[in-house]
């Protein structure tokens, strides 16, 4: 049973400048996952080269347009490809692949077009105690504009079935497309369900992760696209 | 009565914004918005020929002295500008982004013969 699902699901990796870190991400997903999609969104550093010696596939953004961006070319890839799940993963290794076990099992066994990982039902390691706070606040301000009823409105592990992967089309190119695929989820009532799990956050993604600062401009935008046009 | 006009004049600057954020690029709102700029060129020609009609207006309106008058539709005027701005950056990036897109995934689509 697992390994039919397993076969039949894309995993989706945005990578931005993750050199360090990307070779041995996707070394361990690909022990369990045959289809991994990364795109490199313009990287500075090696990440293109990285990926380009592992087995998974390289899509390559000419410039570096945001995460929002690349998730959304490497969801496009991944609808040409035999599979039936898609999962949109971390290239940061904070994500747990026992969660993403869990997330298809779920998926599957409930029929749900969209399954989010909930860091709020789950463990945080090594979450700052402000991060908590801002991410609180965030998912208090996403539950409002969308609708929606959840515990951890930004979380970058989902899994979703391909009905919920064909309709998706981000206009948000950065961090804010996190609230845009809930608005997804609201307009088009998508069955949805949370499901809890662990981020681990190492120096490593800390040093990587956004800015605190960057809820506003995600909060601005958010608000300016419910308002214009 | 003054009251009732400062009420007026906030009703209409927050209509301008509005209408700025929620209004569609059609010819006739890009045609609006260069009238509206050709007399706010226009007052300002006006108001320096005739300092003291601005005072005058501004007295009317009850928003103090004609410089005030003149610091407010400029203020307003800005806001329209840094939003329309902003609006239309976010769709020329938008554009760009499909392109980019496009070609990412026609590379990569060769590539693997998919």
């Amino acid at each position: 049973m697992k390994k039919t699902i397993n076969s039949e699901t894309a995993i989706v990796i945005p990578v931005y400048n993750e050199d360090k870190v990307i070779g041995g991400v996707i070394k361990s997903v690909m022990k369990e996952f045959k289809y991994v999609i990364c795109v490199n969104d313009g990287s500075s550093d090696q990440s293109s080269v990285e990926i380009s010696k592992t087995g998974a596939y390289l899509v390559e953004h000419p410039i570096n347009m945001g995460q929002g961006a690349a998730l959304q070319t490497g969801i496009e890839f991944a609808r040409k490809l035999p599979v039936k799940y898609f999962v949109t993963f971390d290239a940061d290794g904070q994500h747990r692949l026992e969660d993403v076990r869990l997330m298809l099992r779920t998926i599957a066994k409930e029929n749900r077009d969209i399954v989010l990982g909930s860091r709020f039902l789950g463990d945080t390691i090594g979450m700052t105690k402000s991060k908590r706070r801002i991410l609180k606040l965030a998912t208090t301000f996403s539950n409002v504009t969308s609708g929606l009823k959840l515990t951890d409105t930004h979380n970058g592990l989902r899994v979703f079935n391909r009905r919920f992967a064909e309709s998706l089309q981000l206009k948000v190119s950065d961090m804010a497309h996190a609230s845009e695929i809930l608005e997804v989820i609201a307009v088009g009532k998508y069955d949805y369900t949370e499901v809890p799990v662990t981020i681990e956050y190492t120096d490593y993604s800390k040093a990587k992760g956004q800015s605190i600062i960057n809820a506003i401009n995600i909060g601005f935008d958010t608000l300016l696209r419910r308002i214009s046009r | 009565m003054i009251i009732f006009l400062q009420i007026v004049v906030i009703i209409v600057a927050l209509s301008i914004i509005a209408t700025v954020l929620v209004g569609k690029q059609t010819h006739a709102a890009r045609a609006w918005k260069k009238i509206a700029l050709c007399i706010l060129a226009l007052c300002m020609v006006v108001a320096v020929i005739f300092p003291d009609l601005t005072n005058m207006v501004a007295n009317l309106l009850g928003v103090g002295r004609g410089a005030d008058l003149l610091l407010y539709v400029l203020t307003i005027a800005f806001i329209g500008y840094a939003i329309n701005n902003y609006l239309h950056r976010q769709h020329d990036e938008h554009v760009v982004h499909k392109l980019a897109r496009r070609i990412a995934l026609n590379e990569a689509e060769n590539k693997y013969k998919i």
